[in-house]
């Protein structure tokens, strides 16, 4: 369950201890670029720095594989799919009635599914070595009212309880005979009411307490509230974003004024 | 000026019929540990929900009568200042955490009274360490045991540097081990910190042995108010609310009866051995058997 939701991995790289917000920031720009670059070969260089910062961020194979399981099949789907709804260009490799398979739009698919392996695997690094509390954090900091950061930091929170309540009611129900696996579609949606109610019901009596707890806790008592904690940004981490800043201003500027195509 | 003054409230929650509290008064000394008795619908829950000004400002209904708070009367101010003299922990462990780590709950009270950093730090060691969870400050609270989420909340509620402490039937949902380690909590903070505390409860014996008053409740009315010794003198009034009465006073009971006096009356087993050992070493002068 766990896993899920909370893809942070505690440890001590340079990408943990790096600022959130500057991880937040490299994240944007790095998927920026990964929508500048319209070369292959490009696309691949920038998977292979990506995948090498994830190695820096002792990322195991078997965690990563697991997080990227489901883009990897999506990645697949581009592939097979992109060739079949685009028939421009030549030479054709092969065609079946309206079907016409081109080499150009082969490469199309394959750079787009790199594109799409750059995107998530750029944002499961920011999963993988920011915790969610700093990334709340950074937030609020950057400018995010304390009001959504807090709504953020609690749906998160309590996103764990939930699945644990809906598994004990499912049990609960499942000891009284309620079969949820069996039956059509109508009927297996029929019998999870006796699922959803509960929670529902459950989940609206913890938010009434929940309000009373932050009121409790003098909840918007002041203007100019403190936190615990600060964000700081150390010499490191502004050698970071000056690297990223580089990474992206160098082929922004080839692309677009130079007109380089890249 | 008393800690806690309750005077004549009677309060209906919305789309009720029945008063939920009626006719209550009640006063609170300075560092007094007052134990409420009563069964579901006693209106204990509701008496606390009153000391910090959450009824009638988060909880609508029907109030009448003035409840006062060190000298504020709490209708008149907003609950974020209640809250600085009165924490409140509920018995729901599970729904009054929401942080992400046992650090930031803690500290989540004095970030919105803008307690500067070093302070709420302190402050956050200090709660930590009177509840017994040093050490966990990043944790997730999620991952605690009831027991450790209740004294997470006892924190973060200390943390406010609050004059009273209430808390709702907080060994509800608590295991053995729980419970003990949360009323050794409580005891710590009656003996070496002479907090004021209310502790609305269903079960006396534990808490007998620290409580300075029981006050019995039953259907949002007051019945009794009085030292423990003096309220469990007669267990059969324990059972009349709905709470079951200690087991040692039971036996005190039991002797009175069957021995035709009212001498016994003990509140801890060290006290009841005591009594019966002498009881029964005691030279019998009158030749009564």
């Amino acid at each position: 369950m766990g896993g899920f939701i909370d893809l942070y991995t505690e440890a001590d790289t340079f990408l943990h201890r790096m600022d959130p917000r500057v991880k937040i920031v490299a994240v944007l720009l790095l998927s920026l670029l990964a929508f500048i670059l319209s070369h292959l070969y490009l696309l691949l260089a920038l998977l292979t720095f990506i995948f090498l910062l994830l190695f820096l961020a002792r990322a195991t194979i078997s965690r990563t594989a697991f997080a990227l399981k489901f883009v990897l099949r999506f990645m697949v789907l581009i592939i097979i799919l992109w060739p079949i709804f685009d028939p421009t260009g030549t030479p054709v490799l092969a065609s079946l009635g309206p079907i016409k398979i081109t080499e150009p739009a082969v490469w199309r698919g394959v750079t787009s599914a790199a594109r799409v392996g750059c995107l998530a695997t750029v944002w499961y690094i920011l999963m993988f070595t920011t915790s969610q509390r700093d990334l709340v954090r950074a937030l609020v900091k950057m400018g995010v009212r304390f009001d959504f950061g807090l709504t953020l930091a609690i749906s998160l929170r309590f996103l764990p309880t939930f699945g644990a309540l809906i598994d004990s009611i499912k049990d609960a129900q499942r000891a009284r005979g309620l079969e949820l696996s069996k039956g059509g579609l109508l009927k297996r949606s029929k019998n999870y009411v006796a699922v959803l109610v509960p929670t529902i019901v459950s989940a609206l009596r913890t938010a009434d307490t929940l309000s009373l707890a932050l009121q409790s806790r003098a909840y918007g008592a002041r203007a100019d509230r403190t936190y615990l904690r600060d964000l700081n940004m150390r010499p490191s981490d502004y050698v970071a974003l000056a690297v990223l800043a580089a990474i992206l201003v160098l082929p922004a500027f080839a692309k677009f004024v130079m007109q380089v195509d890249i | 000026m008393k800690a806690l003054e309750l005077n004549n409230v009677r309060f209906k929650y919305r789309d009720f019929q029945n008063w939920a509290l009626d006719s209550v008064s009640l006063e609170v000394e300075k560092g007094e540990f007052v134990t409420i008795l009563g069964c579901n619908g006693s209106g204990k829950s509701t008496l606390c929900l009153l000391t910090n000004g959450l009824i009638p400002h988060a909880i609508q209904g029907n109030l009448q009568g003035s409840v006062s708070v060190f000298g504020n009367n709490v209708g008149e101010q907003p609950v974020s200042q209640s809250a600085t003299k009165v924490g409140i922990v509920f018995q729901e462990p599970e729904s009054q955490l929401f942080c992400m780590s046992v650090e930031e709950e803690v500290a989540f009270g004095p970030e919105n009274l803008a307690v500067p950093r070093e302070e709420i730090k302190t402050r956050v060691e200090w709660a930590l360490e009177l509840v017994g969870m040093k050490g966990y400050n990043n944790r997730s609270p999620f991952s605690l045991s009831g027991g450790q989420k209740q004294r997470v909340a006892i924190a973060a509620a200390l943390s406010m540097r609050p004059e009273m402490l209430v808390l709702d039937e907080p060994a509800y949902a608590l295991d053995p081990v729980g419970r003990l380690g949360l009323y050794s909590v409580l005891r710590d903070l009656k003996e070496k910190h002479g907090m004021t505390v209310i502790l609305a409860e269903r079960d006396a014996e534990e808490a007998l042995a620290f409580s300075d008053r029981f006050v019995l409740m039953k259907d949002g009315k007051l019945l009794e108010s009085g030292p423990p010794r003096q309220v469990l003198r007669d267990p059969a009034k324990l059972r009349e609310i709905g709470v079951a009465p200690p087991q040692v006073t039971e036996v005190a009971s039991l002797l009175n009866t069957r021995m035709g006096t009212s001498k016994f009356s003990f509140l801890t087993v060290e006290e009841a051995e005591r009594a019966i050992l002498e009881e029964v070493l005691k030279p019998k002068k009158e030749g009564r058997r």
